[in-house]
């Protein structure tokens, strides 16, 4: 019955849904997971990585975490080519926003630009929406360290700790038992999300050949810096992890 | 009246021993009446890339915005530091995308290669690039650091002596023209660090 209305994107069916726009929802929720974390002095961005193999060049660029500008950095859960195309113009909405007012683009601002673009791709055209979720980690004068997800629709909210991908209603329903309230600082949250990665992904082992893991905190100079770890680091913080948990079995 | 001579200010950059040097002046006016002793001309690419720019006022403040742009998208695509090269044939494109209504600036650029080679170039407001050996001069009083240049420079100066160098070459030929002046802004950039100094010139 629904296949008569999913061709076109620019259609509603009879119960009033855009299929096109849930499909690629559906193509998102196959894809690594990657969630976010936001602490009071910054915040947390993890990733599984669906794509491994000894033949896979480790060293070159990042899949799943991307910079966006000086102040802003996002994850990504999806088609990664819809991806790229769509990070490319978050730079350049993000350049010209720089180039006009001499300031760098507050977080909800860039975050509104791209779901604007997105939120096109579902109304005119005719072309198919993006594949793509995105968890954007960034830093403002006005409101401090913020996150946000936005999606295929163009929907977007701000979240205090939220997941994509696949095995987030899992992630998500663990984030909401463990996420503080008050006192979350960035070290709370890197041990949280290490916590949940490791209890919701589909491989037995963890590993930071799986694995990307970044922080959006202020430096000791006051300019926000993005930290994406190396693999020693990644395998140190799961160490750092797992030791704690060996140790409460021991007990 | 000339465009180009109509806010005034000039730069210099110089070759040193793995070293480069690039001085502006600091005056900003309209004609004969001066308005600022603070005028910024020269802007850091990276700190091994440094460039300035002389001519119009409004010109060199919209370049340097449109050049951090463009640089600030080659960083995030290439995810790595634009080479001094490649970042004068960046300048050299976008001034000749203006051929037939250019921006009035004609900019200095000097920095280090990654192999820490010296490397100085400037070129006029539609983009030519002028590769030179020695020094480069722009500005309302470019006749004057020409001469001072020729004069006082030779090769292979380490960084204390190019800091030197320069400096004389820019305070006494801006003594020689009404619209440069009004102070002086040196960086001397080695493979190890920037230093920058403000010159003490006479204020007339």
């Amino acid at each position: 019955m629904a296949r008569r209305y999913d061709s076109r994107t620019t259609i509603f069916s009879p119960e009033g849904r855009l299929y096109q726009v849930e499909y690629a929802m559906e193509a998102i929720s196959h894809a690594g997971t990657a969630l976010g974390i936001l602490a009071d002095d910054g915040i947390v961005l993890a990733a599984e990585k669906k794509v491994t193999s000894k033949l896979l060049e480790q060293s070159a660029s990042a899949e799943k975490v991307y910079v966006l500008n000086d102040t802003m950095a996002c994850a990504v859960a999806g088609i990664t080519a819809d991806a790229n195309t769509l990070i490319t113009y978050a730079r350049q909405q993000a350049q010209q926003y720089l180039y006009t007012y001499g300031e760098e683009i507050p977080a909800e601002l860039l975050v509104q630009r791209m779901c604007d673009l997105k939120q096109g791709y579902t109304q005119y055209g005719g072309l198919r929406p993006f594949g793509v979720s995105f968890l954007y980690a960034g830093w403002d004068s006005h409101f401090g360290f913020q996150l946000y997800h936005s999606d295929p629709s163009g929907n977007y909210s701000g979240w205090k700790a939220t997941c994509i991908g696949a095995n987030s209603s899992n992630a998500q329903s663990i984030l909401k038992q463990d996420y503080k309230e008050t006192g979350m600082t960035l070290a709370n949250a890197k041990s949280l999300a290490v916590k949940v990665l490791a209890k919701t992904m589909d491989s037995t082992t963890l590993g930071s050949d799986k694995l990307e893991f970044a922080t959006v905190s202020k430096g000791k100079d006051g300019k926000i810096a993005f930290h994406l770890f190396s693999a020693e680091e990644i395998d140190q913080l799961l160490k750092d992890e797992n030791v704690a948990q060996f140790k409460e079995e021991e007990s | 009246m000339s465009i180009m001579q109509y806010n005034g200010g000039c730069l210099v950059g110089m070759k040193g021993k793995n070293c480069v040097a690039i001085a502006s002046d600091r005056r900003f006016g309209v004609q004969a009446l001066g308005l600022s002793t603070n005028f910024q001309r020269m802007f850091s690419v990276s700190n091994r890339l440094y460039y300035g720019l002389a001519g119009l006022g409004t010109d060199v403040q919209t370049l340097s915005e449109k050049f951090r742009m463009s640089v600030n998208m080659y960083k995030l695509k290439e995810e790595r530091d634009i080479a001094p090269t490649t970042f004068a044939s960046l300048v050299s494109s976008t001034l000749y995308e203006r051929r037939f209504g250019p921006y009035f600036s004609e900019p200095v650029i000097v920095g280090l290669e990654k192999d820490d080679t010296p490397f100085i170039c400037a070129t006029d407001l539609i983009g030519c690039i002028n590769f030179a050996k020695d020094f480069v001069v722009t500005g309302t009083s470019s006749e004057q650091l020409y001469g001072m240049c020729e004069a006082l420079w030779e090769p292979d100066l380490e960084p204390e002596d190019l800091f030197e160098t320069i400096s004389q070459a820019m305070l006494n030929a801006v003594d020689r023209d009404a619209l440069s002046g009004w102070g002086a802004v040196v960086h001397v950039i080695t493979p190890t660090q920037v230093i920058t100094r403000t010159l003490k010139g006479r204020m007339d």
